[in-house]
């Protein structure tokens, strides 16, 4: 009863986010978010009617290639928070570029000397432990991403703020449920699906929430001294050498 | 693939930046709903460095040397409480002018097209470890009086001016080329 509620409830909530993004026109400016919740949408509704109408086992086959390419997708959220947020800070864009991409590669770099040292785990691990890690993956990225976003300061927009926040602290839940659940009893584990399975709502209302209009991003409302400064010189400096050359032009032509 | 402390750990450090990140949010929105025209004097207060000979003379043992010679409780009472005062207002200044330093650096440096992650990182480093000093100066003068900690106060003072020298020379530097490009 209480799973039936949660899952149409989070259809009817997935609803009325892509509906309001289309209609404020979010859509176009956030389209790897809105991408992402319609394909989960397209996720719940497959499963809802697989559950109950194919064997169970096919159910299992669907929810899990499923759910791998929802984490795919959900890649280019962080992409996007990186894209939108950073695309007045050029420094800061490269920084983070560097960041990221270092975090990649010691991501990668820990995973091959993992197997490395454990090969039956390329065996033994389940679609669970997969999806764990690649979530623990994006959540370091997420790290990274605000880290150097607070560093330097960035201001964030109502919107970009409650993407950023909202699929934050969803891969923070979804990292300790999955890794808790394959090292507990099954009814502690039968209580944290439950949780894990409710919970995706309250996200999906804070999404809504902070999604409901457009509200733009603050651009960079203070101006640097230091290059305002340079203009100043440099134009100085353009009209100098301007006159310089009337001069001269005048003193080649006398 | 991950362990349960790991998971733990990566959950609360998220957990704590977004809710940092949601605070700074809501402050944000609240000061702009209720933002002066006037500016706050400490956020356009610029303050001036100690020269290193003044760290060197709030530090030294010299003077409390010179007090103890007057055998007078009352004095050396004073002056012990007045000293760690000046070397505890030294430790704050310290600390805002190296806020302001890297605020300062952040701001230029979140719109240049010429950052060099090596220098970043540098710079970052010397941030977090100056920090670092100004918390164990202040600990350490708390608890054992400023005359013990001369070496780490001048060392703070030093690497203070070099971080102040780093961020002059950066934005000289980038200043330069982005001079030469625009021309």
């Amino acid at each position: 009863m209480l799973s039936q509620l949660v899952s149409w409830s989070c259809i009817a909530l997935e609803s009325v986010l892509l509906f309001r993004g289309l209609r404020s026109k979010l859509g176009s400016r956030y389209p790897a978010f809105y991408t992402y919740i319609s394909f989960v949408l397209f996720q719940d509704l497959l499963c809802y009617f697989a559950f109950r109408w194919a064997p169970h086992l096919l159910y299992t086959y669907i929810y899990w290639i499923t759910e791998f390419l929802c984490i795919l997708l959900s890649c280019g959220i962080v992409l996007e928070v990186y894209r939108v947020g950073l695309s007045a800070y050029p420094g800061t864009a490269r920084i983070t570029r560097k960041v990221l991409g270092l975090v990649f590669v010691v991501a990668l770099a820990k995973a091959l000397v993992s197997a490395a040292n454990d090969p039956r785990w390329w065996l033994e691990a389940t679609a669970k432990d997969v999806a764990g890690t690649l979530r623990a993956v994006q959540g370091v990225a997420i790290v990274a991403l605000v880290s150097l976003f607070l560093f330097y300061a960035i201001p964030f927009g109502r919107n970009l703020r409650g993407i950023l926040v909202g699929y934050g602290l969803f891969v923070c839940w979804t990292v300790i449920c999955l890794t808790l659940s394959s090292s507990v009893n099954d009814n502690v584990h039968a209580v944290l699906k439950n949780l894990y399975q409710s919970s995706y709502p309250v996200f999906l209302i804070f999404w809504l929430v902070h999604l409901w209009s457009y509200q733009t991003n603050p651009a960079s409302e203070v101006e640097v001294p230091l290059e305002r400064e340079y203009e100043r010189i440099a134009a100085a400096t353009r009209r100098r050498l301007q006159d310089a050359r009337g001069q001269l032009a005048k003193v080649v032509g006398s | 693939m991950i362990g349960i402390p790991t998971a733990l750990l990566l959950g609360t450090i998220l957990l704590l930046l977004l809710l940092f990140v949601a605070a700074r949010g809501s402050m944000d929105a609240r000061e702009s709903s209720s933002r002066s025209d006037v500016p706050l004097l400490d956020d356009e207060a610029v303050i001036d460095p100690c020269p290193p000979e003044f760290v060197a003379r709030i530090f030294s043992p010299r003077d409390w040397e010179f007090v103890s010679e007057t055998k007078s409780p009352q004095l050396e009472k004073l002056f012990r409480r007045e000293r760690k005062l000046v070397a505890l207002a030294w430790v704050h200044q310290t600390s805002l002018a190296v806020r302001r330093i890297m605020r300062e650096h952040t701001q230029a440096a979140r719109h240049s097209h010429d950052l060099q992650f090596a220098t970043e990182s540098k710079l970052v480093l010397l941030y977090a470890e100056l920090m670092f000093l100004c918390g164990m100066l202040f600990l350490a003068i708390q608890s054992a009086g400023p005359e013990r900690v001369r070496g780490l106060a001048v060392y703070a003072g030093t690497l203070s001016q070099r971080l102040a020298q780093a961020q002059h020379d950066l934005k000289a530097i980038t200043a330069g080329r982005e001079f030469h490009s625009a021309s």
